[in-house]
Protein backbone atom coordinates (compact mmCIF):
# COMPACT_ATOMS: atom_id res chain seq x y z
CA UNK A 1 0.00 0.00 0.00
CA UNK A 2 1.58 3.29 -1.04
CA UNK A 3 1.49 6.34 1.25
CA UNK A 4 -0.79 8.28 -1.06
CA UNK A 5 -3.33 5.46 -0.87
CA UNK A 6 -3.66 5.76 2.88
CA UNK A 7 -7.29 5.87 3.89
CA UNK A 8 -8.79 9.08 5.22
CA UNK A 9 -9.53 7.28 8.49
CA UNK A 10 -5.86 6.35 8.91
CA UNK A 11 -4.69 9.86 8.08
CA UNK A 12 -7.13 11.38 10.55
CA UNK A 13 -6.05 8.95 13.26
CA UNK A 14 -2.39 9.80 12.71
CA UNK A 15 -3.06 13.54 12.78
CA UNK A 16 -5.05 13.10 15.99
CA UNK A 17 -2.21 11.06 17.52
CA UNK A 18 0.25 13.78 16.54
CA UNK A 19 -1.89 16.50 18.14
CA UNK A 20 -2.38 14.57 21.38
CA UNK A 21 1.37 14.05 21.61
CA UNK A 22 2.06 17.69 20.77
CA UNK A 23 -0.29 18.95 23.48
CA UNK A 24 1.40 16.70 26.04
CA UNK A 25 4.92 17.35 24.73
CA UNK A 26 5.84 19.95 27.40
CA UNK A 27 5.26 17.18 29.95
CA UNK A 28 6.59 14.00 28.44
CA UNK A 29 9.63 15.16 26.51
CA UNK A 30 11.43 16.86 29.44
CA UNK A 31 10.54 13.93 31.69
CA UNK A 32 12.01 11.38 29.28
CA UNK A 33 15.23 13.34 28.90
CA UNK A 34 15.46 14.01 32.64
CA UNK A 35 15.14 10.28 33.34
CA UNK A 36 18.04 9.57 30.97
CA UNK A 37 20.20 12.37 32.24
CA UNK A 38 19.52 12.39 35.96
CA UNK A 39 17.83 9.05 36.59
CA UNK A 40 20.24 6.90 34.59
CA UNK A 41 23.16 9.31 34.65
CA UNK A 42 23.80 8.97 30.93
CA UNK A 43 25.93 11.44 28.98
CA UNK A 44 26.35 11.92 25.24
CA UNK A 45 29.55 13.00 23.50
CA UNK A 46 29.26 14.57 20.05
CA UNK A 47 25.87 16.15 20.80
CA UNK A 48 26.82 19.60 19.56
CA UNK A 49 27.80 18.50 16.05
CA UNK A 50 24.86 16.11 15.84
CA UNK A 51 22.42 18.84 16.81
CA UNK A 52 23.87 21.33 14.34
CA UNK A 53 23.60 18.83 11.49
CA UNK A 54 20.09 17.82 12.51
CA UNK A 55 18.81 21.38 12.69
CA UNK A 56 20.43 22.26 9.36
CA UNK A 57 18.79 19.27 7.74
CA UNK A 58 15.41 20.10 9.27
CA UNK A 59 15.63 23.60 7.85
CA UNK A 60 16.59 22.32 4.43
CA UNK A 61 14.35 19.30 4.06
CA UNK A 62 10.70 20.27 3.71
CA UNK A 63 10.15 16.82 2.17
CA UNK A 64 10.79 15.10 5.47
CA UNK A 65 13.76 13.43 7.05
CA UNK A 66 14.48 9.79 7.68
CA UNK A 67 16.90 9.04 10.50
CA UNK A 68 18.56 5.64 10.14
CA UNK A 69 20.54 4.29 13.05
CA UNK A 70 22.35 1.26 14.40
CA UNK A 71 20.45 -0.67 17.05
CA UNK A 72 21.90 -2.11 20.26
CA UNK A 73 19.42 -1.47 23.07
CA UNK A 74 15.68 -1.04 23.55
CA UNK A 75 16.04 2.65 24.34
CA UNK A 76 18.15 3.67 21.34
CA UNK A 77 15.37 5.85 19.95
CA UNK A 78 15.29 7.91 23.17
CA UNK A 79 19.08 8.31 23.24
CA UNK A 80 19.10 9.34 19.58
CA UNK A 81 16.33 11.88 20.16
CA UNK A 82 18.27 13.38 23.04
CA UNK A 83 21.46 13.47 20.96
CA UNK A 84 19.79 15.30 18.09
CA UNK A 85 18.05 18.14 19.96
CA UNK A 86 17.32 19.49 23.43
CA UNK A 87 13.90 19.01 25.04
CA UNK A 88 12.80 22.62 24.62
CA UNK A 89 13.55 22.51 20.88
CA UNK A 90 11.35 19.45 20.43
CA UNK A 91 8.53 21.14 22.30
CA UNK A 92 8.75 24.12 19.95
CA UNK A 93 9.36 22.02 16.82
CA UNK A 94 7.21 19.00 17.44
CA UNK A 95 7.53 17.78 13.84
CA UNK A 96 11.18 17.04 14.64
CA UNK A 97 10.27 14.42 17.23
CA UNK A 98 10.79 11.23 15.25
CA UNK A 99 8.05 8.74 14.53
CA UNK A 100 9.10 5.27 15.44
CA UNK A 101 7.86 1.72 14.79
CA UNK A 102 8.65 -0.26 17.96
CA UNK A 103 8.02 -3.96 18.34
CA UNK A 104 4.51 -4.39 19.75
CA UNK A 105 5.46 -7.23 22.09
CA UNK A 106 8.19 -5.16 23.70
CA UNK A 107 6.51 -1.77 23.86
CA UNK A 108 2.75 -2.10 23.50
CA UNK A 109 1.74 -5.23 25.39
CA UNK A 110 -0.55 -3.51 27.87
CA UNK A 111 -2.95 -0.55 27.77
CA UNK A 112 -0.66 1.78 29.77
CA UNK A 113 2.23 0.90 27.44
CA UNK A 114 0.04 1.47 24.38
CA UNK A 115 -1.04 4.85 25.75
CA UNK A 116 2.57 5.85 26.34
CA UNK A 117 3.80 4.87 22.89
CA UNK A 118 0.75 6.56 21.36
CA UNK A 119 1.76 9.85 22.92
CA UNK A 120 5.41 9.30 21.95
CA UNK A 121 4.77 9.21 18.20
CA UNK A 122 5.04 5.46 17.84
CA UNK A 123 3.26 3.09 15.48
CA UNK A 124 3.78 -0.35 17.02
CA UNK A 125 4.36 -3.24 14.66
CA UNK A 126 4.61 -6.99 15.14
CA UNK A 127 7.87 -7.95 13.48
CA UNK A 128 7.42 -11.11 11.52
CA UNK A 129 3.67 -10.60 11.71
CA UNK A 130 1.05 -10.46 9.00
CA UNK A 131 2.71 -8.88 5.97
CA UNK A 132 -0.38 -6.81 5.19
CA UNK A 133 -0.27 -5.28 8.66
CA UNK A 134 3.44 -4.57 8.34
CA UNK A 135 2.71 -2.99 4.95
CA UNK A 136 0.02 -0.77 6.46
CA UNK A 137 2.43 0.41 9.17
CA UNK A 138 5.06 1.23 6.54
CA UNK A 139 2.44 3.13 4.53
CA UNK A 140 1.46 5.22 7.57
CA UNK A 141 5.09 5.89 8.40
CA UNK A 142 5.84 6.90 4.80
CA UNK A 143 2.86 9.22 4.69
CA UNK A 144 3.98 10.98 7.86
CA UNK A 145 7.52 11.55 6.57
CA UNK A 146 6.09 12.77 3.25
CA UNK A 147 4.27 15.47 5.25
CA UNK A 148 7.58 16.82 6.56
CA UNK A 149 7.79 14.81 9.76
CA UNK A 150 10.91 13.00 10.95
CA UNK A 151 10.94 9.22 10.95
CA UNK A 152 13.40 6.93 12.74
CA UNK A 153 14.23 3.47 11.44
CA UNK A 154 16.70 0.77 12.34
CA UNK A 155 17.70 -0.74 8.99
CA UNK A 156 18.95 -3.97 10.53
CA UNK A 157 15.36 -4.74 11.52
CA UNK A 158 16.32 -5.52 15.13
CA UNK A 159 19.09 -5.15 17.67
CA UNK A 160 22.52 -6.14 16.33
CA UNK A 161 22.93 -9.70 17.54
CA UNK A 162 26.58 -9.70 16.50
CA UNK A 163 27.08 -6.43 18.41
CA UNK A 164 28.22 -4.87 15.13
CA UNK A 165 26.19 -3.40 12.26
CA UNK A 166 24.98 -6.40 10.29
CA UNK A 167 25.47 -5.46 6.63
CA UNK A 168 24.18 -8.85 5.56
CA UNK A 169 20.70 -8.11 6.92
CA UNK A 170 18.33 -8.39 3.97
CA UNK A 171 15.75 -5.91 5.15
CA UNK A 172 14.17 -3.64 2.59
CA UNK A 173 11.85 -1.39 4.65
CA UNK A 174 14.23 1.57 4.69
CA UNK A 175 14.83 1.28 0.96
CA UNK A 176 11.14 1.05 0.29
CA UNK A 177 10.44 4.24 2.26
CA UNK A 178 13.37 6.17 0.78
CA UNK A 179 12.28 5.28 -2.75
CA UNK A 180 8.71 6.29 -2.00
CA UNK A 181 9.88 9.74 -0.84
CA UNK A 182 12.03 11.34 -3.54
CA UNK A 183 12.34 14.65 -1.65
CA UNK A 184 13.23 13.16 1.70
CA UNK A 185 16.73 13.27 3.22
CA UNK A 186 18.48 10.49 5.10
CA UNK A 187 20.50 11.13 8.22
CA UNK A 188 22.59 8.18 9.40
CA UNK A 189 23.22 8.09 13.15
CA UNK A 190 25.71 5.83 14.85
CA UNK A 191 25.54 5.83 18.63
CA UNK A 192 27.09 3.51 21.15
CA UNK A 193 27.83 3.55 24.85
CA UNK A 194 31.49 3.16 25.77
CA UNK A 195 30.61 0.13 27.88
CA UNK A 196 28.19 -1.34 25.33
CA UNK A 197 30.10 -4.43 24.25
CA UNK A 198 27.07 -6.25 22.90
CA UNK A 199 23.32 -5.79 22.43
CA UNK A 200 21.16 -5.54 25.55
CA UNK A 201 17.84 -4.26 26.85
CA UNK A 202 19.20 -1.18 28.63
CA UNK A 203 22.55 0.61 28.62
CA UNK A 204 24.37 0.60 31.96
CA UNK A 205 23.72 3.31 34.54
CA UNK A 206 26.22 6.15 34.12
CA UNK A 207 26.91 5.13 30.52
CA UNK A 208 28.70 7.62 28.27
CA UNK A 209 27.54 7.52 24.66
CA UNK A 210 29.38 8.70 21.58
CA UNK A 211 27.22 9.81 18.65
CA UNK A 212 28.16 10.35 15.01
CA UNK A 213 25.92 11.66 12.25
CA UNK A 214 26.28 11.81 8.49
CA UNK A 215 23.96 12.56 5.63
CA UNK A 216 23.42 10.07 2.84
CA UNK A 217 21.63 10.13 -0.48
CA UNK A 218 21.11 6.46 -1.31
CA UNK A 219 20.08 5.65 -4.86
CA UNK A 220 19.45 2.66 -7.03
CA UNK A 221 18.58 2.33 -10.67
CA UNK A 222 17.14 -1.12 -10.02
CA UNK A 223 13.40 -1.55 -9.77
CA UNK A 224 11.16 -3.36 -7.36
CA UNK A 225 12.40 -5.25 -4.34
CA UNK A 226 16.01 -5.35 -5.57
CA UNK A 227 16.08 -1.56 -5.77
CA UNK A 228 14.76 -1.21 -2.21
CA UNK A 229 17.23 -3.80 -1.01
CA UNK A 230 20.10 -1.94 -2.70
CA UNK A 231 19.11 1.32 -0.99
CA UNK A 232 18.88 -0.42 2.40
CA UNK A 233 22.32 -1.95 1.82
CA UNK A 234 23.80 1.50 1.14
CA UNK A 235 22.39 2.78 4.43
CA UNK A 236 23.74 -0.26 6.29
CA UNK A 237 27.10 0.20 4.58
CA UNK A 238 27.24 3.79 5.74
CA UNK A 239 26.42 2.78 9.32
CA UNK A 240 29.13 0.11 9.21
CA UNK A 241 31.61 2.74 7.99
CA UNK A 242 30.61 5.03 10.87
CA UNK A 243 31.06 2.12 13.25
CA UNK A 244 34.62 1.63 12.03
CA UNK A 245 35.29 5.33 12.61
CA UNK A 246 33.81 4.99 16.10
CA UNK A 247 36.16 2.17 17.08
CA UNK A 248 39.12 3.74 15.31
CA UNK A 249 38.61 6.94 17.33
CA UNK A 250 38.43 4.92 20.57
CA UNK A 251 41.60 2.95 19.83
CA UNK B 1 3.40 -23.11 -16.48
CA UNK B 2 0.80 -25.01 -14.49
CA UNK B 3 -0.22 -24.13 -10.95
CA UNK B 4 1.02 -27.45 -9.61
CA UNK B 5 4.46 -26.92 -11.09
CA UNK B 6 4.62 -23.41 -9.61
CA UNK B 7 3.53 -24.74 -6.22
CA UNK B 8 6.33 -27.32 -6.25
CA UNK B 9 8.94 -24.74 -7.20
CA UNK B 10 7.67 -22.34 -4.52
CA UNK B 11 7.98 -25.07 -1.87
CA UNK B 12 11.46 -25.94 -3.12
CA UNK B 13 12.53 -22.30 -2.80
CA UNK B 14 11.02 -22.06 0.69
CA UNK B 15 12.54 -25.31 1.97
CA UNK B 16 16.07 -24.08 2.88
CA UNK B 17 14.50 -21.32 5.01
CA UNK B 18 11.98 -23.53 6.82
CA UNK B 19 12.71 -24.05 10.52
CA UNK B 20 9.73 -26.33 11.14
CA UNK B 21 10.63 -29.12 8.72
CA UNK B 22 7.77 -31.28 10.05
CA UNK B 23 5.26 -28.78 8.65
CA UNK B 24 6.64 -29.36 5.16
CA UNK B 25 5.14 -32.85 5.10
CA UNK B 26 1.61 -31.47 4.97
CA UNK B 27 2.32 -28.27 3.12
CA UNK B 28 -0.63 -26.84 1.19
CA UNK B 29 -1.85 -23.53 -0.22
CA UNK B 30 -3.15 -22.61 3.24
CA UNK B 31 0.15 -23.20 5.03
CA UNK B 32 1.32 -19.98 6.70
CA UNK B 33 4.94 -19.25 5.84
CA UNK B 34 5.91 -17.40 9.01
CA UNK B 35 3.59 -18.98 11.60
CA UNK B 36 3.63 -22.62 10.45
CA UNK B 37 6.80 -23.10 8.43
CA UNK B 38 8.59 -20.73 10.83
CA UNK B 39 10.49 -18.97 8.08
CA UNK B 40 12.27 -15.93 9.56
CA UNK B 41 10.52 -12.78 8.32
CA UNK B 42 13.90 -11.30 7.34
CA UNK B 43 14.42 -14.27 5.01
CA UNK B 44 11.16 -13.53 3.20
CA UNK B 45 13.03 -11.03 1.05
CA UNK B 46 15.47 -13.75 -0.05
CA UNK B 47 12.52 -15.98 -0.86
CA UNK B 48 10.81 -13.36 -3.00
CA UNK B 49 14.08 -12.55 -4.79
CA UNK B 50 14.45 -16.27 -5.52
CA UNK B 51 10.94 -16.23 -7.05
CA UNK B 52 12.06 -13.39 -9.32
CA UNK B 53 15.06 -15.39 -10.50
CA UNK B 54 13.29 -18.72 -10.82
CA UNK B 55 10.26 -17.45 -12.72
CA UNK B 56 11.92 -14.48 -14.44
CA UNK B 57 9.43 -12.00 -13.03
CA UNK B 58 9.67 -8.67 -11.20
CA UNK B 59 7.86 -8.26 -7.89
CA UNK B 60 7.19 -4.73 -6.60
CA UNK B 61 7.74 -3.98 -2.89
CA UNK B 62 4.03 -3.61 -2.21
CA UNK B 63 3.28 -7.12 -3.47
CA UNK B 64 5.45 -8.59 -0.72
CA UNK B 65 2.74 -7.38 1.69
CA UNK B 66 0.33 -9.90 0.22
CA UNK B 67 2.57 -12.88 0.91
CA UNK B 68 1.42 -14.78 3.99
CA UNK B 69 0.73 -18.32 2.82
CA UNK B 70 2.21 -20.69 0.27
CA UNK B 71 -0.94 -20.14 -1.79
CA UNK B 72 -0.31 -16.38 -1.72
CA UNK B 73 3.14 -17.02 -3.23
CA UNK B 74 1.73 -19.23 -5.95
CA UNK B 75 -1.00 -16.68 -6.70
CA UNK B 76 1.54 -13.88 -6.87
CA UNK B 77 3.77 -15.78 -9.29
CA UNK B 78 0.79 -16.75 -11.43
CA UNK B 79 -0.37 -13.14 -11.58
CA UNK B 80 3.09 -11.95 -12.64
CA UNK B 81 3.42 -14.65 -15.28
CA UNK B 82 0.14 -13.39 -16.67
Amino acid sequence: MAAQELRLRDRTALLLQREVGRLLAPLWIPVVIAVMRFGMGWRIEGKREARERFRALRRGSPGGLLVCANHLTMVDSFVIAWALAPAWWYVLHYGSVAWNTPERENFARTWPMRALVYVMKCIPVRRGGDRREVGRVLARFTWLVSRGEVGLMFPEGGRSRTSRVDTSATTYGVGRIVRALPGARVLCVYQRGNGQESWSDLPARGERFRVRVDELEPKSSRRGLRGSLAVSQQVLGKLAEMEQEHFHARA
Amino acid sequence: MERKEIFEKVVKILTPHVKNQAALAGVSDATHILDELKVNSARLVDVVLAFEDEFDIEIPDEDVDSVNTVGDCVGLVLAKLG
